[in-house]
């Protein structure tokens, strides 16, 4: 049963009592909060979502919720934990769903190590995955955004995760988190996208969500061959440059992007130079969405 | 008793190396370090990762192969990086005595 198919009371009800339980990818996730925007987020934006049985195991048990009464009332904050770890200092109330998402963020990076979990965006078309590794405001996510947006299946705007058994990349599609002015920039580009609230005034600046389209999600127990790997740069005004690198240099950058490198040994640069060596690399600067997304979809013919 | 200097791999497996046209990079299991290597280091561990070699075999494999300008000590520049190679536990170098 997908969670739209749920009356919203029951959802609002499993999210106080037990937690709601999805499946997200290759990931099973109990999320409890009493949290309104919470529960809005997860409406607006996880509707195409499978739930999960209550005899199913759940990978990631998750809460988001207020630190303490007091809280409630005075400057109110919010706390997100993983099986009664507190990976965050508390932020301010209103930003309970983009912490949703983060902490959701690091649960999948910090306990996946079945995958290499690189710091990526990944999409696919015509059977080929473009993975898009980059730090925050290399401009991936919008990039991410427009793609799927534009008919390709969306895998992760934010960590790619490859398998270190058979090199194919796994999806865990998402909301598309988008900052700042890449929000009207994508409704723009696309009126017909659901964004969910905008979260305001946060570390990185106004957030918010692209709902995934339902196709991702459908697909999302589907894994792809890597094909191209490329390290965006969003640099105002300039050319649309997509430059061949050297498979060596690409090894490195890719290294510097991957959350558990030094974890998986020997297996991660396996995984790494495996993935290097499957995929053709670039570098990518770019400032037009409209003439990028023509080249991107020019590589994937 | 006549002693040669050999270069090799370390023994246990522990140095995986992938390459890449004239460049190479290393992984080091004992440091989790991962080092790009090009030019004449690419094309020493080119050489003994397929078998062990000694020294002045390899500075007559590396001659060959780079053009080298007649003011660059080569010699010096090869034995200089094997040390820093060494170092870095990338590479054995031994002494090996035959009668």
């Amino acid at each position: 049963m997908k969670l739209a198919e749920l009356p919203k009371n029951l959802i609002i009800s499993h999210l106080k009592h037990g937690g709601l339980k999805l499946k997200i990818g290759a990931f099973n996730v109990c999320i409890y909060s009493p949290i309104d925007t919470v529960s809005e987020h997860l409406l607006v934006l996880y509707g195409d979502y499978d739930i999960v049985s209550d005899n199913d195991f759940i990978d990631f048990h998750t809460v988001v919720k207020s630190p303490s009464i007091i809280r409630r009332y005075f400057r109110p904050q919010v706390n997100f934990s993983f099986d009664g770890y507190f990976p965050f200092k508390p932020l301010p109330y209103t930003q309970a769903s983009a912490m949703f998402e983060w902490g959701l963020n690091w649960c999948i990076a910090n306990h996946s190590h079945q995958y290499l979990v690189i710091h990526a965006a990944v999409v696919e078309r015509n059977g080929k995955a473009f993975i898009f590794p980059g730090n925050p405001g290399s401009g991936k996510s919008t990039l991410c955004a427009a793609l799927v947006c534009n008919g390709w299946r969306l895998l992760s705007d934010e960590l790619t995760l490859v398998s270190v058994v058979d090199g194919l990349v796994y999806p865990a599609p998402r909301p598309i988190s988008l900052k700042n002015k890449s929000i009207e920039v994508i409704r723009a580009l696309s009126p017909d996208a659901v964004i969910g609230s905008v979260v305001n005034n946060t570390a990185k600046g106004a957030i918010g969500h692209v709902r995934p389209p339902t196709e991702s999600v459908k697909l999302a127990s589907v894994p792809a061959m890597p094909a191209k790997l490329i390290f965006p740069k969003f640099l105002d005004g300039s050319k649309t440059i997509l430059a061949t690198l050297s498979k060596s240099r690409a090894l490195l950058k890719l290294v510097e992007n991957c959350f558990n490198y030094n974890i998986l040994g020997v297996n991660g640069f396996n995984c790494v130079s495996d993935l290097v060596n499957d995929s053709d690399c670039f570098n990518l600067e770019y400032s037009s969405l409209n003439e990028t997304l023509l080249l991107l979809t020019d590589l994937s013919d | 008793m006549i002693g040669e200097i050999s270069i090799e791999l370390p023994m246990d497996g522990k140095i995986s190396c992938r390459f890449y046209l004239d460049e190479c990079v290393i992984y080091n299991q004992f440091s989790a370090e991962t080092h790009l290597i090009g030019g004449v280091g690419a094309e020493i561990f080119n050489v003994i990762s397929k078998k062990s070699i000694t020294r002045n075999q390899l500075l007559n494999y590396i001659r060959n192969i780079f053009i080298v300008e007649m003011d660059c000590d080569l010699e010096t520049h090869m034995d200089n990086l094997l040390q820093e190679y060494q170092d870095l536990g990338l590479l054995v170098v031994s002494m090996n005595y035959s009668a």
